[in-house]
């Protein structure tokens, strides 16, 4: 057995009993699913988490809270589109339907049993991420410039076993994830988006109840949530209870009119157009980690720029530092290759010449030959900002 | 299982609401009261859009799920694309003339609590109507309403609940539970 299925199994039935108790909402009733305040889903992160609104629950730290080869569960980001359902693993199902051979319905506790168990680390980042950059400002969740999104282990079954065991109908196509995410009012459309098939039967997507080794935290997904890394935060439905097998990708104001992007480009500050693309897999993108903006330095104190690079599909290539805007770019250090779809640290040695302000630049290259451009294509949602990072630093004389 | 729709006290109880508001003009009360349902007015305040935009905005709203016509809608756009304009700057503020019962004390209430994003006199829209609920109870039931309306409930009109409105005061509270029940 590996090490998050036994931690898992462990601890199921405490969580379970928390999620019974554990809030007021639920204790107004045990049977009926709550929902989780806010309050108790801050209480479970790190003081350094900004808060961009309450109502959808958003929030991630900075670059500079990201200097960790693996994102721990406090510090990775919050983005809901409608709000925290306190869900109780013991009664919880998830049903595989629509375009299968035979209708499956499965706990929580089969899919382990049923199914082997692995462990991959994987990115997680929300499609707004980094939306602040964008000028004009675009509509949507203000993110920071840096932050949204994360890099965690992930512990389930592969979303490609369960749908073999289904058994796929001729012309399935999408995989539409559906989850427990009650909204404010009873018309609330449910949040559904699919994947298409090559994507749901890769080894690294996943059906995942473990985060780090930990049942997964309410906010994110407990006890059952799809991961499907690389790919846009939203593709990875959490508090999954239905897969539906489909011909085509799903319709739905999820897919159609939100998580989209200009199918050519736009001149900054216009409408979507009639042709859009529904977003799937993240551009490469870097970001320093280390150090932090405006730290100061003694004179002739070498300095250690760290940070992170990934790809939504592909491999890292390099990852490249400059120090004088851009002019001229050098090689970092890249960390042993991990998980496909894990980020990668990187890291750059810089002996200062001189006193004063140093700035730092990332950009990183997949093996497609794609580089982080220096400002990403304006969109009117402002999705997929992937621009260079920069941190500046002190020098002191 | 599909987790039904429990309990939406969080949301309504962090006094947000409250403080909340738009820049005044011709349909800012009505953008108010349908948008804050569900999000938090720094949404619009934070990006001004073009009339296309918001015109893709709004219709994406409404099919997540907020309960507005297409009336209410055109006037809602209206608002937005003179007030969080990103091409031309806002006119000054100005009273709502479109603002239903303009300055009555009871429309006033039922507004800056949002009522109206779900109620209506003579028709259902996610809640009851309030004729509806003047018919079901007796005069003399507006302790009884007053305290459901701040602590909210659900069962008396099916499995949609009604989400607490804390920030009411119980003044305030049996003020509109009385104006309601006349509504007959």
């Amino acid at each position: 057995m590996d090490d998050s299925r036994r931690r898992f199994l462990g601890t199921a039935a405490g969580v379970a009993a928390a999620a019974a108790t554990g809030s007021v909402a639920a204790q107004q009733g045990a049977t009926p699913p709550g929902i989780l305040g806010n309050d108790d889903i801050k209480a479970e992160k790190v003081p350094a988490m900004d808060w961009h609104s309450e109502r959808p629950l958003t929030g991630s730290v900075l670059a500079h809270e990201h200097d960790f080869d693996v994102t721990p569960n406090h510090r990775m980001y919050v983005r809901n589109n409608l709000l925290t359902p306190l869900i109780d693993m013991k009664d919880h199902r998830l049903t595989i339907k629509g375009l299968v051979d035979k209708e499956l319905t499965f706990s929580v506790f089969d899919l382990p049993k049923m199914f082997p168990s692995v462990t991959i680390q994987g990115m997680l980042e929300c499609a707004g991420s980094g939306r602040s950059n964008y000028l004009p400002k675009a509509s949507g969740t203000p993110w920071n410039a840096t932050g949204g999104m994360g890099c965690p282990k992930w512990g389930g079954v592969r979303l490609a076993d369960v749908l073999k065991a289904a058994g796929l109908k001729s012309g399935a196509a999408h995989v539409a994830g559906q989850g427990g995410d009650p909204g404010m009012i009873a018309t609330a459309a449910p949040v559904i988006r699919s994947i298409p098939m090559s994507k749901a039967m890769d080894d690294n997507t996943l059906i995942a109840w473990s985060m780090n080794g930990e049942p997964l935290p309410f906010v994110h997904g407990y006890p059952l949530r799809l991961v499907v890394p690389g790919w846009v935060g939203s593709a990875s439905t959490k508090w999954l209870h239905t897969l539906t097998v489909l011909d085509a990708p799903f319709k739905g104001t999820y897919m159609d009119r939100s998580y989209v992007t200009p199918k050519y480009p736009v001149q900054p500050g216009q409408k979507m157009p009639a042709d859009t693309l529904s977003t799937q897999a993240w551009p490469v993108k870097s970001m320093i980690t280390f150090p932090k903006r405006d730290s100061r330095y003694k004179p002739g104190a070498a300095i250690t720029v760290r940070g992170r690079a990934w790809v939504g599909e592909g491999l890292i290539d390099r990852v490249e530092v400059s120090t004088d805007e851009g002019k001229t770019w050098h090689n970092a250090e890249l960390a042993q290759r991990g998980d496909k779809y894990a980020w990668r640290t990187f890291t750059y040695e810089f002996k200062p010449a001189h006193p004063g302000y140093v700035t730092f630049l990332a950009r990183a290259w997949d093996d497609r030959g794609n580089a982080q451009p220096a400002v990403s294509a304006w969109n009117p949602l402002g999705y997929f900002w992937n621009g260079w990072h920069r941190v500046g630093v002190i020098v002191d004389a | 299982m599909t987790p039904r729709i429990f309990a939406l006290s969080i949301l309504f109880s962090t006094g947000v609401l409250a403080q909340e508001s738009l820049v005044s003009g011709p349909g800012s009360t009505l953008t108010e009261n349908k948008c804050k349902i569900c999000h938090e007015l720094q949404h619009i305040r934070r990006q001004p859009l073009s009339r296309g935009e918001w015109a893709d905005n709004l219709r994406n709203m409404k099919e997540r799920g907020t309960p507005m016509d297409e009336a209410e809608m055109a006037v809602i756009l209206d608002y937005l694309a003179v007030y969080y304009n990103r091409e031309k700057p806002a006119p000054p503020p100005s009273p709502d003339t479109l603002a239903a019962g303009g300055d009555d004390p009871v429309q006033k209430l039922l507004n800056a609590h949002a009522c109206v994003g779900c109620h209506a006199v003579d028709r259902k829209v996610v809640g009851p109507a309030f004729k509806e609920v003047a018919a079901k109870y007796s005069p003399d039931s507006i302790n009884l309403l007053a305290r459901k309306v701040r602590e909210g409930g659900k069962g008396a009109w099916g499995e949609v609940p009604m989400p607490p409105n804390s920030g009411l005061s119980e003044a305030d509270a049996k003020t509109l539970v009385g104006w309601i029940l006349g509504q007959r």
